[in-house]
């Protein structure tokens, strides 16, 4: 049974350095549009990996590309990963280390905000930055995207 | 190469399943392995999240105001 939320609470529980990007960062900043899975920037250093790890530990998480691999990371691939796809019993997680258009965790993190949740605090990318790498990545949905965020932001600022 | 046969997990680009106008393919595959009511409760759960997302930002915002 999916339960996305339950898949963010793991990831703040286990004090995981994570950014919200994509679907759900546009959900949260007012874009009405569903999304299926979770996406985050993380970073890729073996330590924040392995809490990634231990978060969805009990939820069988796999490889998508090949979901005949369990998740069992080891430092060599932890090393040489830039982005994780899994699937686990509650959904999928998609971790990026970098994010078009803005770049590297570091990067996505100076672009985020902080919102409190019921399950604890959790950045979000900003509604600039989503902007800029929906723009960068060009595709149908992403530019439809980006029309729900100006349109957004137009808003607010009538406000 | 891999002589044991062990599997390998090779890296994927920043857009795995995405084709190229931009479908989800292995998020599509997953939905349409489930029953109808099945896609209905995940979209409710999807929506759930959002909507909590949402509250936590126009909270936020409120606060900056």
């Amino acid at each position: 049974m999916q339960n996305l939320s339950e898949l963010t609470r793991r990831l703040i529980a286990s004090q995981v350095e994570f950014v919200l990007v994509d679907g759900f960062a546009a959900a949260a900043h007012g874009v009405t549009l569903v999304t299926r899975d979770v996406d985050i920037c993380c970073r890729f250093s073996e330590a924040n990996l392995m809490r990634i790890q231990k978060a969805f530990a009990e939820l069988h998480p796999v490889h998508r590309p090949r979901t005949d691999l369990p998740l069992q990371l080891t430092p060599e691939q932890c090393a040489s990963l830039k982005n994780l796809y899994l699937k686990t019993d509650l959904g999928a997680v998609d971790c990026l280390g970098e994010v078009l258009g803005i770049g590297n965790f570091d990067e996505v993190l100076k672009n985020s905000v902080e919102l409190q949740l019921p399950c604890g605090n959790c950045r979000i990318i900003s509604i600039d930055a989503l902007i800029r790498t929906k723009e960068a990545m060009n595709r149908n949905h992403d530019l439809i995207t980006v029309h729900y965020l100006k349109e957004i932001k137009k808003q607010q600022s009538q406000n | 190469m891999n002589g044991n046969k062990e599997p390998v997990l090779e890296e994927t680009s920043s857009t795995y399943g995405a084709a190229g106008d931009g479908i989800d393919l292995s998020l599509l595959k997953d939905s349409l392995t489930m029953t109808p009511w099945e896609r209905m409760q995940a979209n409710d759960d999807a929506l759930n999240f959002a909507e909590s997302l949402r509250e936590a930002m126009e909270k936020r915002n409120a606060k900056l105001k």
